[in-house]
């Protein structure tokens, strides 16, 4: 078994030689329960304080490190996604771009009316609504073009925001907002996914240290193991690899900051008992480089992480909630691998 | 266990066959088609296929003796039927249309409702099925014992005495040599420019634009191998609940498996149901949105095709995903 690190030094698969010691069985600490489908985790910068889409709550919490809940923005709308299951949603993928602007993705309104919104958050904490942002775009419908939404993965690099949505799925685009010092903008349709891995559904998206954008083609929620692992360069959306994992439906990808490991978590729509954290490691079959995932811990509907700087992974998830019963079990896990 | 890096430069396109531990058919795929998957415990040999070919065409393999898997899926009508739905002994009508088998060895996927996997774990449901061949697979077991020539055979392919999970490996093998490529579409994509009409050009342009059909019909194979409810048959008073008999959920309620349009316009008539006669019907179909149903596929709605984009549609599927060699097999000498 060999391990995703992206360490670009030379033509192909290389081999560092380095020995990884086998991790311990993960410890798993519940932060925060109660949560309502959320579906976004990130960190603060300089403050290191967690922040949650609390989606179909439609609002994005930050959780201080006594693992206190406040409000940070409120106010979204919210949409039903799925024909059964079905979910609530309202704010989705979260991303810092510095201390004070962060940025929002929205899955409460119908495609091509939901927003990218770029909030600056105060120094006070006071609580934000969703209309106060400092800037918002949204791709809509033009004539024979469908209007995009469910902004679900947010990942920054080479200038620019990039967005995974769900609108045309002849396209699967990944969408692209520049961040310029003067601004933001403009929000384009930039790489479509699904003409270049005939698979439907960019939706998790993180970057290598190369600037690399790497994505979780999720697939079809009613086909089992069709997930991938695609790599795009950003600057010109080539597809760089294209990778079947087996996995069902990817939601949520992340390197680990210390060892260069790559994560991804699995929701599992058909059988959400197979769902999950993996660490995705490539292998060499027929000469070819071939993606494992090896199953890390359960996890029930997990659908975001992120990695704080000294390797704690923190995961959402939506918990299993029978119907007719309370449906805010979801939360925030801190897992230490 | 060792860590390592590894960088990508250029295109490193790991283009994997879909089913797991697959290996590959030794010939010539054609045009516009992947290498065909086999199981790791169904690899094709000359003699399996030979074998498969028999068995696929006789009709011994149904309680009256009448019904054969050709019966249904026919190479002289597309490898299917011809008719709305499938026809089985005592001439018993089913519910469902019968699928075309050519490139069927690419999908995991088998029946209207995906209910088996791979065409060997298809093959042997039409046998028991009572309103198609009627067989149990203790009495084909014995019944192809009974046919020296067979016993012969499965002796030599397989090295035992008949199995019925062997009368399935030997059948899916067959299928999985049945191909279709090599289309004026998939010509054009290679650079023959000349390839496709104007119309058919058009059409494409719209099959993966206006018309929105890639959004399920993609890939090589021109499906996405998932389910898709788009109305058909839904309002019916009991109607045909497709995927969700088999997955229990919801949100597959009126779902069906997304057939491949690789030479559709050899399979008339249409939808799971047979219930669209012509293709200019189903993109009809298509253009006023489908049927309106809780479950409603998102990627079904009002197209608003003109009628000349509708008759541009229609000719790319008809002329560009008509393949020139399209496999048509005669049956084989029956072994005695």
């Amino acid at each position: 078994m060999r391990r995703w690190l992206f360490a670009a030094v030379a033509l192909g698969v290389v081999g560092l030689g380095s020995v990884a010691l086998r991790a311990a069985d993960p410890e798993v600490k519940v932060i925060v329960n109660g949560l309502y489908n959320p579906c976004g985790v990130a960190i603060q910068p300089d403050t290191g304080e967690i922040f949650v889409a609390d989606s179909a709550n439609l609002r994005v919490i930050r959780v201080d490190k006594e693992g206190n809940v406040h409000e940070a923005i409120t106010g979204f709308t919210k949409d039903v996604y799925g024909k059964g299951p079905m979910y609530d949603i309202g704010p989705l993928g979260l991303c810092f771009l510095s201390k004070q602007i962060l940025v929002v993705g929205d899955g409460g309104k119908p495609d091509g009316e939901e927003l990218l919104h770029f909030f600056r958050l105060p120094d006070d904490n006071h609580t934000l609504k969703a209309d106060d942002h400092v800037a918002a775009f949204n791709l809509a419908a033009s004539e024979g073009v469908l209007g995009e939404g469910n902004f679900y993965g947010l990942a920054f690099t080479a200038g620019a925001i990039y967005v995974t949505s769900n609108g045309d799925d002849t396209k699967g685009w990944i969408a692209k907002c520049a961040v310029r010092n003067d601004g933001y903008g403009p929000f384009e349709r930039a790489i479509a996914t699904k003409e270049a891995v005939q698979v439907d559904a960019p939706v998790a998206i993180t970057v290598d240290s190369r600037g690399n954008l790497v994505v979780g083609q999720m697939g079809e929620i009613n086909v089992p193991n069709d997930s991938l692992l695609s790599f795009y360069d950003p600057r010109t959306g080539k597809l760089l690899a294209n990778y079947q994992t087996g996995l069902h439906d990817i939601t949520a990808l992340a390197y680990h900051p210390r060892t260069g490991r790559l994560y991804a978590t699995d929701f599992a729509w058909l059988d959400v008992s197979q769902g999950g954290l993996f660490e995705l490691v490539s292998e060499r079959k027929d000469g070819k480089t071939t993606a494992v995932a090896r199953k890390v811990l359960s996890l029930m509907k997990p659908t975001a992480m992120v990695f704080d700087p000294e390797g704690n992974l923190y995961v959402t998830v939506m918990g299993d909630a029978k119907e007719g019963e309370n449906p805010k079990v979801g939360q925030l896990l801190k897992i230490s691998l | 266990m060792r860590a390592f890096g590894i960088v990508i430069v250029g295109l490193l396109v790991a283009v994997m066959v879909s089913h797991a531990g697959a290996q590959h058919w030794p010939r010539e795929v054609p045009l516009g088609l992947p290498p065909v998957p086999q199981l790791p415990d169904n690899p094709l040999t000359p003699e399996k296929v030979a074998l498969g070919k028999q068995l696929y065409f006789d009709p011994r393999l149904s309680r009256d003796n009448t019904v054969s898997c050709a019966s249904c899926h026919d190479p002289k009508k597309g490898w299917s039927n011809g008719e709305a739905v499938a026809t089985g002994i005592r001439g018993q009508k089913g519910g469902r249309s019968a699928p075309p088998v050519v490139n069927a060895g690419y999908l995991r996927f088998q029946f209207w409702d995906g209910r088996a996997q791979f065409v060997e774990g298809q093959a042997l449901g039409p046998i028991q099925n009572p309103i198609e061949m009627d067989m149990t697979l203790e009495e084909l077991v014995e019944r192809l014992k009974s046919i020296e020539g067979y016993r012969k055979q499965f002796q030599q392919v397989f090295g035992r005495d008949v199995q019925a999970e062997d009368v399935a490996r030997a059948i899916g093998a067959f299928e999985r040599t049945l191909l279709a490529g090599n289309a004026p579409y998939d010509r054009f994509k290679a650079g023959d420019t000349s390839a496709l009409s104007e119309a058919a050009q058009r059409g494409m342009k719209l099959f993966f634009g206006k018309a929105h059909c890639s959004a399920c019909h993609s890939g090589p194979l021109f499906t996405d191998g998932a389910f898709h409810n788009i109305g058909v048959g839904i309002l019916k008073e009991n109607p045909d609940l497709g995927r969700y008999e088999v997955s229990k959920l919801l949100g597959d309620r009126g779902a069906f498996r997304t057939p491949s349009l690789r030479d559709v316009a050899r399979t008339a008539p249409y939808m799971h149901d047979g219930s669209e006669p012509t293709l200019e019907a189903v993109v009809e179909y298509y253009n006023k949105g489908g049927t309106p149903n809780p479950q409603l596929d998102e990627e079904i709605f009002p197209l608003n095709l003109t009628e000349q984009e509708k008759a541009d549609l229609v000719t790319f599927l008809r002329e560009g995903l008509t393949s020139e060699d399209y496999p048509v097999v005669d049956p084989p000498e029956l072994p005695k």
